[in-house]
């Protein structure tokens, strides 16, 4: 029989124990694939959007937010990103414009949140070929949300859309022309719209069967002020097609910079780049 | 190893196989000796775990070199759609080694240290590459193959050998520590601490019985 005060040694070690156990359930993976996480870090779309809204922009106020893109396998420069960010006043969101992830694992999708939910403001995030890699399908799925969505802040509609054709070798359902057509035509309550996927319709990875009527699309689109993409880590704004659509380009985390976009009025923009 | 289990249990049976001179007329024939001669194919344990990137359940048998310092196993795995979108099945190949045996009392024996690699295939992946979807040098990782460290101990319960044929048998549960190509490639590529240690481990438990 054990003695009283073994008892009460073991009753004081037992949480830590039973914490330790919580932890090691955590680190058992079952393969690198498998999108197992604490709730924390799943649905974030919904949540961030949710915070988001919580958060109005008063009447007459231009819109600013963080356009920045392909966060990938850069943590510390993750880091500054944030430290930098929250020093800019007005903002009131970021954008990352996809490959979240470099291998499309949960981990490293659950090690970007930890560092971008330190930001003051919310963020939101499009996928890109980086996060479609392997499982990365039901893992976006699971920690971020839709591939498609689009959300109306600060009079202004933007539609988040998946146009990594080639992680769907080229099957023509990336993009989505039948969700973005509608999605386009319809302005939710807003004044004007952006447009914000993953692989520009320049690049060789979108769908090329899909170029011509996404591109057209775009230039039908009632008041689009511009379609915003990364993947290219490097920044421009171009107007390739010539045909009015401006076409803003961000920096990967790795090039050390982001861009602060202000837009007011009908569809004015100014557009800062900022090194961090 | 062998020989002090042995030993030991010569010792427990109080058999005077050492104490007095052998008798040729009827030598006594240790238990060992008399075991029948193991083809090499035959796996020394079976083994079963979980986690460590291996599978959900993962199922196997090994080998062991150099009086058990050495050791193999070959593990099939199986995650459920349910945690990674689509079933998957693992085939795994760990070498260990293990520098120490120590041995706790007559029943138990305790292994404090176990250092090795693995090296993996996942069958059922949904976005694997199909003929011409990538240029070669698209995507510089494989989706499907994993390697990584092991780092782990066990315990060892020393169960009394097959009675016909003197054949030890053990049973350990184990615990490994681990990591990948991938996880380990985004820690080394953040040199100003962007991610900690402990966040590229994983953790896997398991049972092996020797037979």
């Amino acid at each position: 029989m054990l003695p009283l005060t073994n008892l009460r040694r073991w009753r004081r070690v037992l949480p830590g124990i039973a914490l330790l156990g919580l932890a090691g359930c955590n680190l058992i993976e079952f393969s690198p694939n498998d999108h197992r996480v604490p709730e924390e870090f799943t649905n974030l779309t919904e949540k961030n959007l949710a915070k988001l809204q919580a958060r109005p922009l008063a009447a007459g106020d231009s819109l600013r937010f963080i356009f920045t893109g392909d966060s990938q396998q850069f943590y510390d420069e993750a880091e500054a990103l944030v430290a930098s960010v929250n020093q800019q006043p007005g903002i009131s969101f970021l954008v990352v414009a996809g490959d979240i992830s470099d291998f499309g694992l949960a981990r490293e999708m659950q090690w970007v949140d930890e560092k971008l939910r330190r930001l003051t403001v919310p963020y939101v995030t499009v996928i890109g070929n980086h996060d479609l890699v392997g499982n990365g399908r039901p893992t976006y799925q699971h920690i971020f949300g839709a591939f498609n969505y689009s959300f109306v802040y600060g009079n202004t509609k933007f539609i988040m859309v998946d146009t990594n054709g080639r992680e769907y070798n080229f099957d023509g359902t990336a993009p989505d022309m039948a969700w973005l057509k509608p999605q386009l035509a319809n302005f939710d309550g807003a004044r004007r719209q952006v447009v914000i996927s993953h692989v520009p319709p320049t690049n060789d990875d979108f769908d090329p069967a899909l170029r011509a009527p996404y591109v057209q699309a775009l230039h039908e689109a009632p008041n689009l002020v511009f379609e915003m993409n990364g993947h290219n880590h490097s920044y421009s704004i171009t107007q390739p097609y010539n045909d009015g659509v401006t076409y803003v380009n961000s920096d990967a985390f790795s090039e050390r910079h982001y861009l602060v976009v202000t837009v007011w009025g009908d569809k004015q923009f100014r557009i800062k780049r900022v090194k961090f | 190893m062998k020989k002090l289990l042995l030993s030991a249990l010569l010792l427990v049976a109080g058999v005077p196989a050492f104490a007095t001179p052998p008798d040729t007329a009827a030598v006594r024939i240790p238990p060992a000796a008399r075991r029948v001669e193991r083809p090499w194919y035959r796996p020394a344990h079976l083994a079963l775990q979980t986690g460590g990137g291996l599978g959900m359940v993962a199922a196997g048998a090994g080998y062991e070199f150099s009086k058990t310092h050495l050791e193999t196993d070959i593990l099939i795995g199986y995650v459920p759609k349910y945690y990674a979108g689509s079933t998957l099945s693992l085939a795994s190949l760990k070498f260990m080694y293990s520098p120490f045996h120590l041995p706790v009392g007559d029943k138990f024996q305790v292994v404090p240290l176990t250092v090795g690699a693995y090296f993996s295939y996942t069958h059922g992946t949904i976005n694997d590459e199909l003929k011409g979807q990538y240029a070669s040098d698209y995507y510089w990782f494989s989706t499907d193959t994993r390697y990584g460290p092991l780092l782990g101990s066990r315990v060892t319960f020393l169960a009394p050998p097959v009675a016909a044929t003197g054949q030890p048998r053990k049973i350990s549960l184990y615990y490994e520590l681990g990591s990948n190509d991938l996880y380990l490639a985004s820690y080394l590529n953040n040199r100003n601490g962007g991610l900690g240690f402990g966040q590229l481990l994983t953790l896997a438990l398991g049972i092996k019985a020797d037979f």
